[in-house]
């Protein structure tokens, strides 16, 4: 495969993060993660000495997710683990029920948190992980795992690593990055990465739709680069929050 | 990326390799793997000053973990033969053994009911065995643990203010004691019980620790002050 690596992180931007930690006061880790789509008007304004270049940021929609951790609590007899914590998930959709792909869901995003959590320190004791959606606008499973990840490393609970999930789509001719709900109906297939923040390997993936293997790579390779932007995100979120203390 | 104490470290970031020559405890929020060692939550990597003990320093933990020698504070949930269960919010109850109390015998047993709370030492806190209270010290006597008299307030908060409120210069305690007489119990598990004269002044003393939480010294003079001058019309 050519190298793709003279891509440029720039051009194709994640949609801006926004994350804020603690935001419920019962759960033990919690965190709000809005994944926001805009598009940018760049205009010009001319002074009597300077130009300036002004963006003006207009906010199409959101993905919004709150992540709740409870942990280590008590566990169920049924469901406990003698050599480490058992982790359960539980997605709430907007309303209703939570449907098949909902259930889907909670599977990818418990196996995530499975690899990032050192369990094994916490044996016959349960992680509860629960994950309300608010908002979806594209993306949707990619902010799921980041707002558990955000919750986990909220609560103080033992990780080997954080996890960045990054979703991106194949259309007709190339990859756009981070697609919104819009973007994804000429979408012939959605793929969503998740990478450690250790060596940045491949933690999870899930794709839909129909693609070729150098498509997947070339993606694979994308989302990679894209998820730096989201550790760097966080560092400089928790950075943020201790200033505060 | 090469990491200092003082620094923010997250979950999964190396922090070097363990030397074998030099005597070093890794504390909380860190982990030896394959030699390496590894940050586990998220913080600031520290060090004590005056040991080679490197730790994570947390910044929000809300969940308590037994350790070993640390003081708790529980509420009596069950009594069953000889134990009393005792929730002091970690992820398994601790039992407390009625014999160990001051001048506990098979035939006089303490005066305890379910309900009650107990400020105990831990003395077995492994993650593959249930947590284990004492409320005597080594020599047989209570000193400050034991069941806590009726009339106070428990309260919950997060570990980091407990250790917080916990430091000798923490100066809170000592603005407000030159004006109110109170009662205190911390325990290590994020759980404090007040006692003071009249139930305002109680009421006081544990809103005047949860606002202290993230006050400089002089901000909490000034919230002390504040605080004294509301009471006085009370």
């Amino acid at each position: 495969m050519e190298d793709s690596a003279i891509f440029n992180v720039q051009e194709q931007w994640l949609r801006p993060l926004r994350c804020e930690l603690n935001v419920l006061s019962r759960p033990d880790g919690s965190a709000m993660i809005t994944q926001g789509s805009y598009f940018i008007l760049c205009c010009y304004v001319n002074t009597f000495l300077y130009s300036y270049r002004v963006h003006i940021f207009f906010f199409k929609g959101n993905t919004a997710v709150v992540a709740a951790v409870y942990g280590p609590v008590d566990v169920k007899p049924q469901r406990i683990l003698v050599d480490k914590a058992s982790i359960e998930t539980v997605y709430k959709p907007k309303s209703g029920l939570p449907n098949v792909a909902d259930r889907m869901r909670e599977t990818i995003i418990k196996n995530t948190c499975e690899t990032a959590l050192l369990s094994a320190i916490h044996p016959r004791t349960a992680v509860c992980i629960v994950l309300q959606e608010m908002q979806d606008s594209g993306g949707l499973l990619s902010c799921c795992i980041n707002a558990a990840c955000m919750a986990l490393m909220d609560s103080g609970i033992a990780m080997k690593f954080l996890v960045a999930a990054v979703s991106c789509m194949i259309s007709e001719d190339d990859i756009i990055l981070d697609p919104s709900d819009k973007d994804l109906m000429g979408s012939k297939a959605s793929l969503t990465f998740v990478f450690d923040s250790a060596k940045k390997n491949l933690v999870a993936s899930h794709t839909s739709g129909v693609f070729s293997q150098e498509q997947y790579h070339e993606s694979l390779l994308k989302c990679r680069q894209a998820s730096c932007e989201i550790f760097e995100f966080y560092r400089s979120l928790v950075k943020k929050y201790i200033i505060c203390i | 990326m090469h990491i200092t104490v003082g620094d923010v470290v997250l979950p999964g970031d190396l922090i070097g390799e363990q030397d074998e020559l030099k005597k070093v405890v890794y504390g909380p929020g860190l982990r030896v793997h394959q030699n390496q060692i590894y940050a586990v939550t998220s913080g600031i990597f520290k060090k004590k000053p005056d040991a080679n003990y490197y730790y994570v320093d947390t910044f929000h933990q809300k969940r308590y973990v037994p350790v070993r020698s640390e003081d708790v504070l529980g509420v009596v949930t069950n009594k069953s033969g000889d134990i009393f269960k005792v929730d002091i919010g970690s992820s398994e109850q601790a039992s407390l053994s009625y014999l160990a109390f001051e001048g506990a015998t098979k035939k006089n047993r303490p005066d305890i009911q379910v309900g009650d709370l107990v400020f105990a030492k831990l003395v077995v806190a492994s993650r593959d065995m249930e947590p284990e209270l004492v409320c005597v010290d080594s020599y047989g006597k209570k000193g400050k643990l034991g069941p806590l008299p009726e009339g106070g307030f428990v309260f919950s908060c997060s570990l980091n203010l407990v250790r917080k409120i916990l430091k000798k210069d923490y100066p809170l305690f000592n603005v407000l004691g030159k004006d109110i007489s109170y009662e205190i119990s911390v325990g290590m598990n994020g759980k404090v019980w007040v006692k003071a004269a009249t139930i305002p002044q109680t009421i006081a003393v544990c809103n005047a620790i949860l606002a202290a939480e993230h006050k400089t010294k002089d901000e909490i003079d000034e919230m002390s002050k504040q605080i004294l001058k509301m009471l006085a019309y009370c």
